[in-house]
């Protein structure tokens, strides 16, 4: 890298090192290009905004060996809760579970991915925010501010992995505003004490206790766990942190519960973006839009946006052009992945926010004791319409 | 805007502000220069209520 004192130039520069932004950054610098990852944060991975729960074969799929250092604990079932208390088990084997696997420890997590990107020759400068970018003729120039001195980037590629208060899109023309209907707002505290029907199992509970989304139990091993919840502030009036005050003095596996931490952030969940290249400019993860509309969960789906984003940057460089025709590729391979997935997801989570307490409990009711292994999806579909016709016409095309 | 002391800075004003205005750092949060044309919505997704408008 060329450094002079105050204009740094590189092949890729990545604003943002989640787990989207260092999956790129790895991804490109193997590739051979030059790249420099950078994020606001004076250390990688903290505060985190995440109930840290992955799928393991998404894992696998990158390609990343699990880590004791990283992973706090492992799950295989995920209880459902109604409004009233009915509980719905479901066990790993027989039914596929998005974000179910392993609970992370995000804050180690994270640095370890942005140390795979070091060690594929990435650079790093931490405490660096990006604060204006330009599109010229060939390159894209970004002023930031490191550790109080302003220094430009001029970089022939950026990749926009700036999480959910994204600008990068915006300078440069994409149309990425969260709209306010698609963006939840996460709230969650770490406990201790918490007193968990069982310590293998991730639980949500749906209802009125966090409108427009729900509220989930992640275990972290012993009696620690992550105690959060999601809405969409324009179906309430109160704010998310007196929802979760709520959640947390009614529910019964948190009265002698006490928490260490508090964690917030929002999550888009509308869906991924239209479009997320132009010349010389890629988005990935949150600031793209990729999340689970239905579990809020982006982690897997950003890495995955960040690996293929990481070569096709690689491959452009490589070639020596780095126009949108060029960069479409990347968008091309993430929809192929996702979107017909993500489209059911969606699906799936209208029909969720359109369920009162009462049409929740008679569900449950209708699920509870269920052997879920001997249902086929179409006797799924049969036993949900009986309770709640109107799955019909709102699931019928999913299954 | 007044931002009270315990803003988390976790961004989510940011990502919804029509016009970009928002600049969140690590410990800072910035509205910038060009005009705000007082949506509000910053005010409304705010997890935790931590803006308010001036007077
Ligand atoms: C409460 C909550 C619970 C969640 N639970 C789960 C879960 O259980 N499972 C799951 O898969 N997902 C979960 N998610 C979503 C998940 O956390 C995100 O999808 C994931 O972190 C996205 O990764 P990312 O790399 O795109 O962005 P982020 O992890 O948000 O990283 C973005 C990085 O960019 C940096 N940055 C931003 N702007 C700038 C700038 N201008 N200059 C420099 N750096 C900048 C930030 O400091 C940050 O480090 C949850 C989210 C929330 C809020």
């Amino acid at each position: 890298m060329n450094m002079k004192l105050e204009t740094i130039e590189t092949d890729v520069l990545v604003i943002g090192a989640g787990p989207a932004g260092s999956t790129a950054a790895k991804h490109a610098a193997m590739g051979g290009a030059e790249v420099l990852l950078v994020d606001k944060k004076s250390e990688i991975g903290t505060p985190k905004r995440c109930a840290e729960g992955v799928s393991k074969n998404g894992l696998e799929k990158l390609g990343i060996k699990p880590s004791h250092r990283w992973i706090a604990a492992e799950m295989d079932r995920v209880r459902l809760v109604s409004p009233s208390g009915i509980d719905v088990w479901l066990n790993q084997e027989n039914v596929h579970l998005p974000e179910t696997g392993y609970n992370l420890e995000r804050k180690v997590f994270d640095k370890h991915m942005a140390m795979d990107a070091a060690r594929a020759g990435s650079q790093i400068m931490v405490k660096t925010l990006a604060k204006e970018l330009t599109l010229k003729d060939d390159y894209v120039l970004v002023k930031a501010e490191s550790m109080g001195n302003h220094i430009e980037i001029k970089s022939k590629i950026v990749i926009g992995a700036d999480g959910p208060e994204s600008r990068v899109g915006r300078w440069a023309g994409l149309k990425s505003t969260s709209k306010p209907k698609n963006m939840e707002s996460g709230v969650q505290f770490e406990m201790v004490g918490v007193e968990l029907e069982d310590t293998r199992a991730v639980e949500f509970y749906f209802g009125s206790v966090a409108p427009g989304g729900y509220a989930w139990i992640f275990p972290k091993g012993d009696d620690i766990a992550n105690v959060g919840l999601g809405i969409i502030n324009s179906m309430t009036s109160k704010n998310a942190y007196h929802h979760l005050l709520d959640f947390v003095r009614e529910c019964k596996a948190t009265q002698k519960a006490v928490s260490v931490e508090f964690n917030v952030g929002g999550i888009p969940v509308g869906g991924p973006l239209n479009e997320f290249v132009t010349d010389n400019v890629m988005l990935v993860g949150d600031a793209a839009g990729q999340v689970n509309p239905l579990t809020g969960g982006g982690i897997i789906s950003g890495m995955q946006a960040g690996l293929i984003a990481g070569e096709v940057a690689a491959n452009a460089i490589n070639e020596g052009n780095c126009s949108l025709e060029n960069l479409k590729e990347y968008e091309t391979r993430w929809v192929e992945e996702n979107s017909l997935s993500f489209q059911k997801y969606l699906k799936a989570k209208e029909y969720l926010l359109s369920l009162s307490n009462e049409e929740l409990d008679s569900i449950a009711r209708a699920f509870q004791g269920s052997d879920f292994e001997r249902i086929g999806p179409m006797e799924l579909l049969g036993k949900l319409v009986k309770v709640s016709p109107k799955a019909m016409v709102k699931l019928g095309k999913i299954f | 805007m007044i931002i009270s002391e315990f803003c988390m800075y976790c961004g989510e004003c940011a990502g919804v502000c029509p016009r970009n205005l928002i600049e969140v750092g690590e410990n800072t949060l910035k509205f910038g220069q060009k005009p705000c044309k007082n949506c509000q919505i910053c005010i409304q997704v705010c997890p935790v209520s931590a803006l308010e408008v001036e007077g």
